[in-house]
């Protein structure tokens, strides 16, 4: 069994839009990250994977098990670290641990010390008078420790400080050292996905639009400085915002400006730049899989 | 161990072929001697920015072009290179950083002879610079 997870024709009737058809086989000892705009369908991904949410239609497997069916011995292999939790308000640290380790069969208590204080957790506090980072900081460590194949990691990053996102990268980095284990992670930071991402899943309004290779997007697009006017689209133009213009056909556009005899300097774009790109293409011109190829 | 690699993104070459020639010139030049540990796959992709699919690749191309060895469980190694891959390397690394020169001067439309003639001038500069 080569895919962790695999999602086949997954569907769920949504109150304002249908989420799927997705069909989706995350690679084995890769990262993927799940962009897309708020309210995209990211979050209802995870918590599928989990049985969380129940898909209308469609089969989901983790490590060859179905999630929907009554064994439920892919749990041991996955570990979820949501938005929000809900329930843990009264507990400090260390009744949650208590709490959650009988559960994880491969929970690594030394790992667990080890992560608080890296990421510097207090253990004695009540739950909900730690601060939004300290939370998540927590909830963090609770998730490493189960020493799963399979990490879910929801907005890892959202409310820690600089110091502690650096040493959540490290932490990640290592995690990963082994080349056995997978992560999927939904992120807003552009960041995050430069640093850790090997794939990067595009998901618009319940569709999956397409995955790619983060380091193939850079050959994908291009960005061009022209110094000369010109009115008339250029070949591969996709975008345009004064002298700068935007290409999905590198090729094309350095053939055409060429032909024009147009004076033009290569501008990089960046990892946000892109996604931007690809999360806000018409869905006709949007050929994701072309893009693949 | 961070490695003093630069990425251009500019650049057409691909991204794990400039990753892979610096390596090569770092071993080359000395600056990462034999038996010198390398940053893991994953830390490697995440200090550069790029994916581990490139890292692993590039490790693979230094293990097979015989710069690097691999040792189950302890992580990817420097090996000892001998003086003609050295040498080999080195004017490989020279004449990449002059074919970059070129294009560029190209650009601004000089020709061979303008290139070479300023060329000779940077060089005196140079040496009466460093007087």
């Amino acid at each position: 069994m080569n895919n962790p997870a695999v999602f086949t024709n997954v569907t769920k009737d949504m109150n304002d839009f249908t989420f799927g058809p997705i069909n989706f086989s995350l690679e084995d000892g890769m990262i993927t990250a799940i962009v897309g705009r708020n309210g995209s369908g990211k979050s209802t991904l995870l918590k599928m994977l989990m049985n969380l949410v129940k898909p209308t239609d469609g089969m989901i497997q983790l490590f060859g098990d179905d999630v929907g069916s009554e064994n439920e011995s892919w749990k041991e292999h996955i570990a979820y670290q949501p938005q929000t939790t809900v329930g843990y308000d009264p507990f400090t640290g260390n009744q949650l641990k208590q709490l959650i380790a009988p559960y994880y069969p491969h929970w690594d208590d030394e790992y667990f010390s080890a992560l608080v204080k890296r990421l510097n957790v207090t253990l004695n506090k009540r739950f909900n008078k730690m601060s939004q980072g300290n939370q998540q900081k927590l909830i963090l460590a609770l998730t490493f420790a189960r020493n799963t194949r399979l990490l879910l990691l929801d907005e890892p990053t959202s409310f820690l400080d600089i110091p502690s996102k650096k040493e959540l990268m490290k932490i990640i980095t290592e995690w990963m050292d082994s080349g056995d284990r997978s992560i999927i992670i939904t992120s807003h930071q552009a960041e995050d996905i430069n640093k850790l991402a090997d794939y990067i899943a595009v998901m618009k309004e319940g569709q999956l639009a397409g995955t790619y290779e983060k380091d193939l997007l850079s050959d994908m697009y291009g960005q061009y400085w022209v110094k000369e006017e010109t009115s008339e689209r250029l070949a591969g133009e996709i975008a345009r915002d004064g002298q700068i213009i935007v290409s999905n056909n590198c090729e094309a556009t350095e053939q055409d400006l060429h032909e024009r005899q147009l004076t033009w300097e290569i501008s990089p774009l960046g990892l946000e730049d892109m996604i931007t790109i690809l999360l806000d293409q018409q869905e006709g011109m949007d050929n994701g899989n072309n893009f693949n190829s | 161990m961070r490695l003093p690699i630069q990425l251009s993104k500019q650049s057409r070459e691909p991204i794990y072929h400039q990753i892979e020639t610096q390596i090569k010139a770092l071993i080359a030049s000395g600056t990462l001697a034999a038996d010198t540990p390398l940053p893991s796959i994953r830390a490697l992709a995440k200090d550069l920015e790029v994916s581990a699919i490139t890292t692993r690749r590039v490790y693979q191309n230094l293990e097979q072009d015989g710069f690097t060895t691999t040792v189950q469980g302890k992580g990817t190694f420097v090996k000892a290179i001998n003086k003609d891959v050295k040498k080999e390397i080195e004017e490989k690394a020279i004449s990449e950083s002059f074919k970059r020169s070129i294009q560029i001067a190209r650009g601004y439309n000089y020709t061979d002879e303008d290139i070479k003639q300023l060329f000779k001038l940077t060089l005196q500069k140079e040496a009466n610079d460093n007087e």
